[in-house]
């Protein structure tokens, strides 16, 4: 019976779900259809904020009706004023059809977003919880907690700029390698050779996998003593005694080179999805451009680098912008092979730390002021790496 | 400039031939159209010669050098692509200038090569201009200037014209045909558009089903087709076919089929090919149904036919005439006033009456 029950719970929601698409949608219809009649505004600005409120008081919220009904009745007269005058009716189905998504995203984005940054300002700490569950005030510290973020650690003894640096030269090695590596699997399997869907299959497969299975089945094999690449260089070693003799024999991968190992790891994860993306842009280069390049004389590699590489740009520049931004906020795999119980702070990037601010020292306002800083960074990259796509498409 | 030699040149892909036995050879400053419908195997056969495409069996020569397995840039040949493959990221100059700046030619050979070109082809203006930025004509142009600037011994267009529209097309041809005026080189040129092969063709090398149907000057192909395939690709409207056979009477022949009956002289079929019971393919053109001419010397018996439809053309009228079952088309002076339903006498001209073997399909008189 418990799964009956929980079936008619998915069902509740689900019918919840579909009764607020379904108002959202007749709110917006009605400003739709009918800005230009003569009750268009009194039936707005009577109805709509007294059914807020309405429906505010039966959720048991706004127990003093008053201030809330002005606010709704604010906003809903800036509503009609913008439908009536600006929007006109144009695009209908358009933005009703965006509208359930694009409030989706502000729940889910906006809401919390704005939240944070209002955390970043106060001060939500272990000490300050209760305060604050208690009487809903956090005390309002300015900036502090941003001048916090670059002069204290945000773990134990590594600084902001340690991580900072740290997460830069990871990005940088991982997308490089990612996509020098995807290059080079895409421009094999652009070839006609045989058996090709399976090994594009074959090749997927670390991407297609959930990353908690891949990285952890990865995290054995680097296992000091029962990894298969332990092994291998134990063996390797045993068979030829001159790289023996260089030095090479077993690693202790995860205590002392932790970074070094998240790296290979991270690297085998993207290869993948750079090798896609590149091989459908391959795939778009019209042939007649090879042909033409033959005829005018170009080897493989004047191929490669007058006709590929400007060819493959457009696609390129989106996937390494994604892939930075990835890479640079991909706690998974650090978390994972490093960071439970007792875990090691040398291989801490910036959101594996902050992660670590957050729900291991329960530095939340911290955490916050931290969290967009990373925010900003990120922004500044992305905004970067597209102007500077733009800057190419122009050129063509 | 050189000339070009088909040896027996086979293409397979897989079990299906693309190309069976070619023979053919391209004189030093002649501009040859190999014209087919699609499929025909004429664009394979100018990527083997440009090297683009292996050679299953059989040699090409160029000035008689043996080149099947020459590397393409080494053949000194240079090709316009039907998409004109234009470099979208290089600018018309660099674009133009690719091949030899590979070849690390001399910048002032270089620059003196475009400007050269470009005034050829009036690009003088777009040099800096991106690929994009060019109408369809423009780049077409530019494809060329790209063969131009390299001077090569041989020129290879594949289809040119084909993504240009109409009026676009017909500028073109005739700037083409300047072209090669000018430059006197050797010219492949392959298409699908018998107009393009008509007007532009020194020699026509007529393909289908990857053999080569006929070889010869336009108006010899036109005037003397050396088979039906050939008879009913060259020429638009399409050449009239009557099926039917000849029986000998009087010792002179007589072509019959189920709607008309028609004496041929002897200049039109020699007396050796003229069997009593063969079966035959009659091809007259629609200049040659002449309608409401007086039978003479060079036209043959009076015979009737009724007007289905008639085109309008402007100058020229399209007439659909029937005569029993056959259907023929006729092509007259404009205007032509005799409404749908009425009876049309016409005559089929002598000298211009073509036989074709039923069976083998070959031109017989």
């Amino acid at each position: 019976m418990d799964i009956l029950y929980s079936i008619y719970e998915v069902l509740w929601f689900a019918l919840i779900v579909l009764t607020g698409i379904a108002l959202i949608e007749g709110y917006f219809y009605y400003h739709f259809k009918f800005y230009d009649r003569r009750w268009f505004f009194p039936v707005a600005l009577i109805g709509f904020p007294l059914a807020a409120v309405a429906f505010c008081r039966a959720l048991g919220l706004a127990a003093d009706p008053f201030r809330p009904l002005l606010w709704f009745l604010g906003s809903e007269a800036l509503i009609t004023l913008f439908f009536r005058h600006i929007v006109k009716g144009r695009n209908q189905l358009a933005y009703l059809l965006l509208a359930p998504a694009f409030i989706g995203l502000a729940l889910l984005l906006v809401y919390p977003f704005i939240f944070e940054i209002y955390l970043s300002f106060h001060d939500l700490k272990l000490t300050t919880i209760m305060q604050w569950k208690n009487t809903g005030v956090l005390p309002f510290v300015g900036l502090r907690q941003y001048v916090n973020v670059f002069t204290t650690s945000p773990l134990s003894e590594v600084t902001f700029w340690a991580l900072l640096g740290r997460t830069l030269w990871w990005t940088f090695i991982n997308v490089f390698f990612h996509v020098t590596g995807g290059f080079a699997l895409a421009l094999l399997l652009n070839n006609s050779i045989r058996f090709k869907g399976f090994y594009r299959t074959l090749l997927v497969i670390p991407w297609a996998m959930p990353q908690v299975v891949a990285v952890l089945a990865m995290r054995g094999e680097f296992h000091s003593q029962y990894g298969f690449i332990n092994i291998m260089l134990v063996k390797l070693a045993a068979a030829y005694p001159i790289l023996a003799s260089l030095g090479i024999g077993p690693v202790q991968w995860l205590s002392n080179y932790p970074l070094a190992t998240c790296t290979l790891i991270n690297i085998w994860l993207g290869i993948p999805f750079m090798m896609v993306v590149i091989l459908g842009g391959l795939q778009s280069i019209s042939s007649s451009y090879y042909d033409a390049a033959d005829i005018d004389g170009a080897s493989y590699l004047q191929k490669l680098r007058y006709i590929t590489i400007p060819l493959i740009k457009p696609v390129l520049m989106p996937a390494v912008t994604l892939g930075t931004v990835w890479t640079f906020n991909n706690i998974n795999v650090i978390y994972l092979v490093t960071g439970q119980s007792g875990g090691t702070e040398q291989a801490d990037i910036l959101v594996s730390a902050l992660y670590k601010a957050a729900f291991t020292y329960n530095r939340y306002s911290y955490s916050a002021a931290f969290a967009i800083v990373i925010f900003a960074i990120l922004f500044f990259i992305s905004v970067f790496y597209l102007k500077s796509f733009d800057a190419a498409k122009e050129e063509r | 400039m050189a000339e070009v030699r088909f040896s027996k040149v086979t293409k397979k892909f897989n079990e299906n031939v693309i190309l069976n036995g070619v023979d053919a050879e391209i004189r030093d400053h002649e501009f040859v159209v190999i014209v087919g419908p699609s499929g025909c195997g004429k664009t394979t056969l100018l990527r083997m010669l440009a090297g683009l495409e292996e050679i299953t069996s059989g040699e090409i020569y160029i000035d008689n050098v043996l080149v099947n397995n020459m590397h393409p840039s080494k053949r000194q040949i240079a090709m316009v692509f039907q998409d004109y493959a234009l470099y979208p990221h290089m600018t018309v100059a660099e674009n133009m200038s690719f091949a030899l700046r590979l070849r690390k030619a001399p910048k002032a050979e270089i620059d003196q090569r475009v400007t050269e070109a470009a005034n050829i082809l009036q690009l003088t203006k777009l040099l800096g201009r991106m690929p994009k930025q060019l109408s369809g004509g423009q780049r077409q142009r530019v494809a060329i200037g790209r063969a131009i600037v390299r001077k090569p011994k041989v020129f290879l267009f594949d289809e040119p014209l084909s993504n240009l529209d109409a009026k676009l097309r017909e500028e073109m041809r005739v700037e083409i045909a300047k072209l090669y005026q000018r430059l006197n080189a050797t010219i492949i040129y392959v298409t699908h558009d018998q107009v393009e092969a008509m007007t532009l063709a020194g020699r026509i090398v007529v393909m289908n089903r990857g053999i080569i149907q006929q070889v010869g000057s336009p108006i010899e192909v036109y005037r003397k087709p050396a088979n039906l395939f050939v008879a009913g690709f060259i020429g638009s409207p399409t050449m009239n076919f009557i099926s039917g056979r000849l029986s000998m009477a009087d010792g002179k022949a007589v072509f019959q089929s189920e709607d008309l009956s028609i004496g041929v002289p002897g200049f039109v079929l020699h007396e050796s090919e003229a069997v009593d019971g063969r079966e035959v393919v009659l091809g007259v053109r629609p200049d040659d149904v002449l309608v409401g001419g007086k039978a003479s010397e060079h036209c043959s018996e009076k015979l009737q036919a009724v007007l289905e439809v008639s085109e309008l053309l402007g100058h020229r009228e399209n007439l659909y005439l029937k005569i029993g079952q056959t259907r023929l088309v006729a092509m007259v002076e404009a205007f032509f006033n005799q409404a749908p339903g009425s009876a049309v006498p016409f005559c089929l001209n002598y000298t211009n009456m073509h036989f074709f073997d039923k069976i083998t399909e070959k031109r017989i008189g």
